[in-house]
């Protein structure tokens, strides 16, 4: 090697000046990075096109979405386990002094003969009860003496004093619900609309909210317009709408085919209140989704039936699948669904006036704003229309 | 008899650089088709590959600042 040095310097400078070949561990290291590299290509382009169209949410919330859906929803729900379980709130604590103020008017605490059903006031858990606790008050005010919906709050748990759940309640002889598919969920649905509240009709709308987990996360089926998006899945509890315009909430019986008197069916988890008995079965497993846990607190809310067959929606910050079964059965529901969780995504929003104006959140901690369904959605949601004259 | 043909340092490189660009794309068509999705692709890739660029990055760093 010296005597070639010697004989040939120019080639012994580039020698020298040429770096030795890769230890093992460097080389490994650097394919490790190389298929990193390759396999956030298309992991990148996916992403990029997902956020380019529109959203009405964060980019966080659209990325997590985004995760969700290319299957890293487990993942998604352990952080949310992890997060939830960490900040979780604590007993006890001062009393509250006041209840949020819901509705614009009084619309009465009980049935008599002269007038039209109402459902009786919620019975107060915690004594001495707040003004106006579980009295329902109408949410608009050109109502009526028969308003669609009524709302109201109360505290839910005598354990958390300050825990308000909201709850509405809706007359189904005087409201028609419709389903309005989002722009994201379901991900797979011909016609899917316009996902807000299409102008034309918001002259009789009363009230919208929120829908329930998407498809993948649910355990369940959708049935559109009586055409099948998602198999039916039987246990399942479903929210129905037949062809003459009856709603019920059901456990589904009838196996994949909906039949031809389905217009519309939105599966949602087993169900948490049924024959007025709440689910024995409320703690984990996997029926429940793909999700954060039952016994994990975060916002929920839930779509009951009462023994009339008029719809009550709850919704409360900090609940349990149980808790949220326990508000929605003292409000009155025989059978009952939970529907969407979190914050994100939440809303019950009711139109003080005429032509969807004035909107308002049903509890003011709700983040979304009142306006969420008049502009393109993410997810999927119902509309209440008054029925007749409003 | 044939010579043993001589092979310049920088021509291995640059085969060990092409053995290990194949092995990446075999390993990542592997991780992308056992995942269960892209989005835990792109859940783990993108802190791998930015902590496997610093740790490079840091390392260069670090010799440059020694070689000075």
């Amino acid at each position: 090697m010296d005597a070639q040095i010697a004989e040939d310097p120019v080639g012994a400078r580039r020698a020298r000046a040429r770096p030795a070949p890769l230890a093992p561990w460097r080389r490994l290291r650097r394919i490790v990075l190389l298929a990193t590299a390759i396999c956030l290509i298309p992991a990148g382009v996916s992403y990029l096109g997902s956020m380019s169209g529109p959203h009405n949410v964060g980019l966080g919330v659209t990325s997590v979405e985004w995760m969700r859906g290319h299957g890293g929803n487990g993942i998604v729900s352990q952080i949310e386990n992890w997060y939830y379980t960490l900040t979780a709130p604590s007993k006890g604590g001062p009393a509250l002094r006041s209840l949020p103020a819901v509705g614009v008017a009084g619309g009465g605490d009980g049935e008599s003969a002269s007038q039209p059903y109402r459902p009786p006031r919620i019975e107060p858990l915690i004594h001495p009860a707040l003004p106006g606790e579980g009295v329902w008050r109408a949410a608009a005010a050109h109502a009526g003496p028969e308003p669609p919906v009524l709302l109201t709050t109360f505290r839910s748990d005598p354990e958390y004093p300050q825990f308000v759940a909201g709850v509405a309640w809706i007359d189904s002889r005087r409201t028609r619900l419709a389903y309005v598919p989002g722009l994201a969920e379901p991900p797979e649905i011909s016609n899917r609309g316009p996902a807000e509240v299409p102008p034309a009709r918001r002259r009789g709308l009363v009230a919208t909210f929120n829908g329930g987990f998407p498809l993948e996360t649910s355990n369940a089926g959708l049935v559109y317009r009586g055409h099948t998006v998602e198999t039916m899945v039987n246990g399942i509890a479903t929210l129905v709408e037949y062809r003459d315009g009856r709603i019920d909430i059901v456990r589904w019986e009838h196996g994949a085919n909906p039949g031809p008197r389905v217009w519309f069916a939105k599966q949602n988890l087993p169900p948490i209140i049924y024959g007025g008995q709440l689910n024995p079965n409320l703690s984990d497993g996997p029926e429940w989704g793909a999700t954060v846990n039952n016994a994990v607190r975060v916002w929920r809310s839930g779509l009951g039936i009462d023994a009339n067959g008029n719809l009550l929606y709850a919704v409360a910050n900090d609940q349990t699948v149980g808790s949220l079964a326990e508000i929605l059965k003292r409000a009155g529901a025989v059978r009952a669904l939970e529907l969407d969780i979190n914050e994100d995504w939440v809303s019950f929003i009711t139109y003080r006036r005429r032509g969807a104006v004035d909107p308002s959140n049903l509890l003011p901690e709700i983040y979304r704003p009142s306006d969420r369904y008049l502009a393109p959605d993410e997810r999927d949601f119902f509309a209440v229309y008054a029925r007749g004259r409003w | 008899m044939a010579r043993a043909r001589r092979i310049t340092p920088g021509a291995e490189a640059r085969r060990a650089l092409l053995v290990d660009v194949l092995a990446a794309v075999v390993l990542a068509i592997l991780a992308l088709s056992l995942a269960a999705g892209i989005g835990v692709v792109g859940f783990f890739g993108l802190p791998l590959l930015v902590l496997g660029l610093a740790w490079i990055g840091g390392e260069r760093l670090l010799a440059r600042i020694r070689s000075r």
